[in-house]
């Protein structure tokens, strides 16, 4: 009987979420309220999580709750600290949202609610949560070795260099197109330029109260910081009433460039208790509570969606990026549906703090869901607002034009009406000088997340203090990612250093520190620059490259992860990891085609190169733009380079692969599996489940 | 045994030498204020000690102050903040 009412309880959910998906996938001209969103993408979560995620453990990995865990076997209470499942989820989950799951599908909007949504909801299931679970699985089985490491011992010596090269690329790439998102969204608003700089002596007061006043004692440290930057965002509103201190913190985008990378060297070379963890610490915090607040205000208001489900720029002609829908809208919605560095995530801290292997399915498939919802919400966000000021936010000004009137008159020919008195009102009402072409999302996103709070909470004389809580929300966390990242990356040219030159490769060596600080930043500090003098406001430049980087770190992971599986002896069930694999391969390389080749000089880096050339040839350019033009010319290639060099690194890694598997499958080698021996739990006697309320 | 206990805490959330008698919003917020502790890293301290690395006899046990920038020297060493 009970089994029965379980049947007929999920067909409902499944039901509920078919017609939810339905009703989103068929409205054709008729406004659309945002609740039927939020139902589908939660009816098919719950369906993906009862069903599949129960089928992969059972099926594929075969979890073992009798075999003790890295936390069990080698526990320190440093690195390997047996943890409660719901305290990881929030650790996980805390680790792996970042800016990508609310910045990707924002970008992604300009095609129209529905591609993005749906590649939301099924690449998370079927791509997403499954590389975050086995990843995670296999690392629990290597005593939480990281991806690197079981790309060499599984697949290849060779392929666990080039997994360690491309994690080094992508992380340059990363940096650079997040601080290029905060440098768009604090140009010219003093406003937000002040809140932001004012957490840089917060976080640094806070790590001097933490390291000698009151040690580790980090949830009163981060109620006063967390007190102080909400103090910060209101006294904002001041210094930008002030004639002087508004003139101040008034930053253009290449002052704003130099101010980023300066305090990211700075974060990366002075000791992590100063500045770099008591900021995360703040971050964690506003991040979890401004997460909570959108979902919460979203089921609050229920908005009406006002942007269609598709739009024209479906043909690649889209304003705020260039591309056809395939593959751009998958590169681009990125960390909501499938993020490569999350295999980095389920490789490090999270295996060694499991408590059992049953909790992965949880942990792994679980919090990417989560992940997968924000980017939902941020979407809903997204075309809540009007189209036309959606366009008119995130579109360049070399595409719209410069003024109210301009941006107006374009946006409106394309069938999205909008006046410039809209757009002026709106900036009024945030306390902005304009919201025109501010391409990254963050500002976007901020307007639409204003909107559903001040609706909740304080009306429109309210929204001001909202947007600016949004945009110190969104660079906080971002500033975060920024820093703890350049600081990892600065490890990983001292190691790739260290085998050239080995007193470099010593962590407490000063000019060591130095120098690597100095390389890591240089680099992603050079490609933020060419994004912020790109005339199409480089995130048409950069985005789409991230894209493609963290997308084929995901196809590197799934490709491990299947190789562990083939020498499992998974082979009938190889499709749950192949597929995905094969999807991403051929996505990834798609775009990385286009992307180079393309003769569209919007779309194609080589294609713009030659067009600006002919430009210089036939003397169009005057001659106070050479340098410049000469400069961008230099950009388009490299980063054609760059994107080629990606390419053919996993493409060396796939046959490496390959050849590995024709082996398996002809069984002419015995495959070799590096998992650490079995040994039973000495928590057995817990594992009754009743005992906890386990599960 | 020790650390069994220490286990089904971790499991339980409960304190331990509490009457059972606690009304069951008490019970729901101290798991709470407890996950929330051990969610942000406050209790870290707490639980390196009743950690089998700091307990064994070779062990030396970090002070606080130690632990605190230890922990985060290794934390902050490998990728902890996704994109």
């Amino acid at each position: 009987m009970r089994r029965f009412f379980s049947i007929t309880a999920w067909a409902g959910v499944a039901l509920l979420g078919a017609s939810a998906l339905g009703a989103i996938a068929l409205r054709r001209g008729e406004t659309l309220n945002a609740i039927w969103f939020v139902i589908a993408a939660l009816c098919s979560y719950l369906v993906a999580y009862r069903l599949y995620s129960a089928f992969i453990a059972a099926r594929l990995l075969s979890l073992d709750d009798t075999r003790a865990t890295p936390s069990e076997r080698h526990d320190d209470g440093c690195d390997f600290v047996p943890t409660n499942k719901w305290v990881l989820f929030g650790h996980h989950f805390a680790a792996i949202a970042g800016p990508g799951p609310l910045v990707g599908p924002t970008l992604a909007a300009q095609f129209g609610y529905l591609p993005g949504t749906l590649w939301l909801i099924a690449g998370a299931a079927f791509a997403g949560c499954v590389q975050d679970f086995v990843i995670l699985f296999c690392s629990i089985r290597r005593d939480g070795k990281s991806l690197g490491q079981m790309a060499r011992e599984e697949v290849s010596e060779r392929g666990g260099f080039i997994a360690q090269l491309a994690v080094l690329a992508i992380m340059v790439i990363l940096l650079a197109v997040v601080a290029l998102v905060i440098v768009n969204a604090l140009k010219s608003s003093p406003w937000a330029t002040f809140t932001l700089a004012m957490t840089i002596p917060i976080a640094i007061l806070l790590g001097l109260y933490l390291r000698f006043v009151r040690p580790g004692r980090v949830l009163e440290a981060s109620i006063m910081g967390v007190a102080l930057v909400l103090f910060s965002v209101v006294a904002g509103q001041w210094v930008a009433n002030s004639h002087s201190w508004s003139h101040l913190f008034t930053l253009s985008g290449i002052a704003l460039t130099f101010a980023i990378i300066i305090y990211a060297f700075s974060a990366s070379a002075l000791p992590v208790w100063l500045l770099l963890a008591p900021r995360d610490y703040l971050s964690a915090f506003i991040k979890a509570g401004a997460i909570f607040s959108l979902a919460a205000g979203i089921l609050f208001v229920r908005p009406q969606v006002l942007m269609p489900p598709f739009t024209r720029f479906i043909d690649g002609t889209g304003p705020v990026f260039s591309g056809k829908i395939f593959p751009f809208c998958f590169i681009t919605i990125a960390c909501g549906a499938i993020s490569g560095f999350h295999s980095l995530i389920s490789s490090g801290t999270t295996p060694k703090m499991i408590l059992r292997e049953g909790h992965a399915r949880l942990i792994g498939y679980g919090a990417m869901l989560l992940e997968s919802f924000v980017g939902v919400m941020a979407m809903v966000a997204a075309c809540a607002m009007t189209p036309g000021v959606y366009f008119a936010i995130n579109s360049p000004a070399s595409i719209v034009g410069a003024t109210a009137d301009a941006a107006a008159t374009t946006i409106s020919g394309w069938g999205f009406p909008l006046s410039a008195q809209t757009m002026n009102d709106l900036a009024r009402s945030v306390g902005e000088q304009t919201l025109l072409n501010r391409a990254g999302g963050a500002p976007s996103l901020a307007v639409g997340m204003a909107q559903i709070f001040s609706n909740t909470i304080g009306g429109a004389h309210l929204l001001s203090i909202w947007y600016h809580f949004a945009i110190m929300f969104e660079a906080l966390f971002i500033l975060t990612v920024l820093d703890a990242g350049t600081r990892v990356g600065r490890f990983m040219v001292q190691e790739l250093g260290g085998r050239i030159w080995k007193p470099f490769g010593r962590r407490g060596w000063m000019p060591g520190i130095l120098m690597s600080s100095a390389v890591i930043v240089g680099l992603w500090g050079y490609f933020l620059y060419q994004g912020v003098i790109d005339p199409l406001g480089g995130i048409n430049l950069l985005w789409p490259i991230f894209g493609i980087s963290n997308q084929l770190l995901a196809a590197v992971a799934l490709v491990v992860a299947t190789t562990i599986l083939l020498k499992m002896g998974r082979t009938r069930l190889i499709w749950v990891t192949l597929v995905p694999m094969a999807s991403l391969v051929t996505i990834t390389m798609t775009a990385s085609y286009a992307k180079i080749f393309d003769p569209s000089p919007r779309i194609g880096l080589l294609a713009n190169a030659n067009a600006l050339a002919a430009q210089i040839a036939a003397g169009t350019i005057p001659a106070a733009k050479l340098g410049e033009t000469h400069r961008l010319i230099f950009n388009q290639r490299l980063d054609a380079v760059v994107t080629a060099v990606l390419a053919l690194m996993i493409l060396v890694l796939i046959v490496e692969a390959i050849a590995q598997w024709y082996s398996i499958l002809r069984r002419s080698r015995e495959p070799i599996l590096h998992e650490s021996p079995y040994i039973a739990t000495r928590w057995a006697e817990d594992f009754s489940g009743a005992a906890h309320g386990d599960d | 045994m020790a650390r069994i206990t220490a286990h089904a805490e971790i499991k339980a959330g409960a304190a331990p030498g509490r009457p059972a008698s606690h009304s069951r919003l008490s019970r729901i917020l101290r798991i709470a204020w407890r996950a929330l502790r051990d969610w942000c890293g406050d209790a870290a301290y707490e639980q390196y000690l009743r950690s089998r690395g700091a307990r064994s006899a070779s062990a030396h046990t970090l002070t606080p102050a130690e632990f605190y920038v230890e922990q985060l020297n290794r934390r902050y060493s490998r990728p902890n903040r996704c994109c």
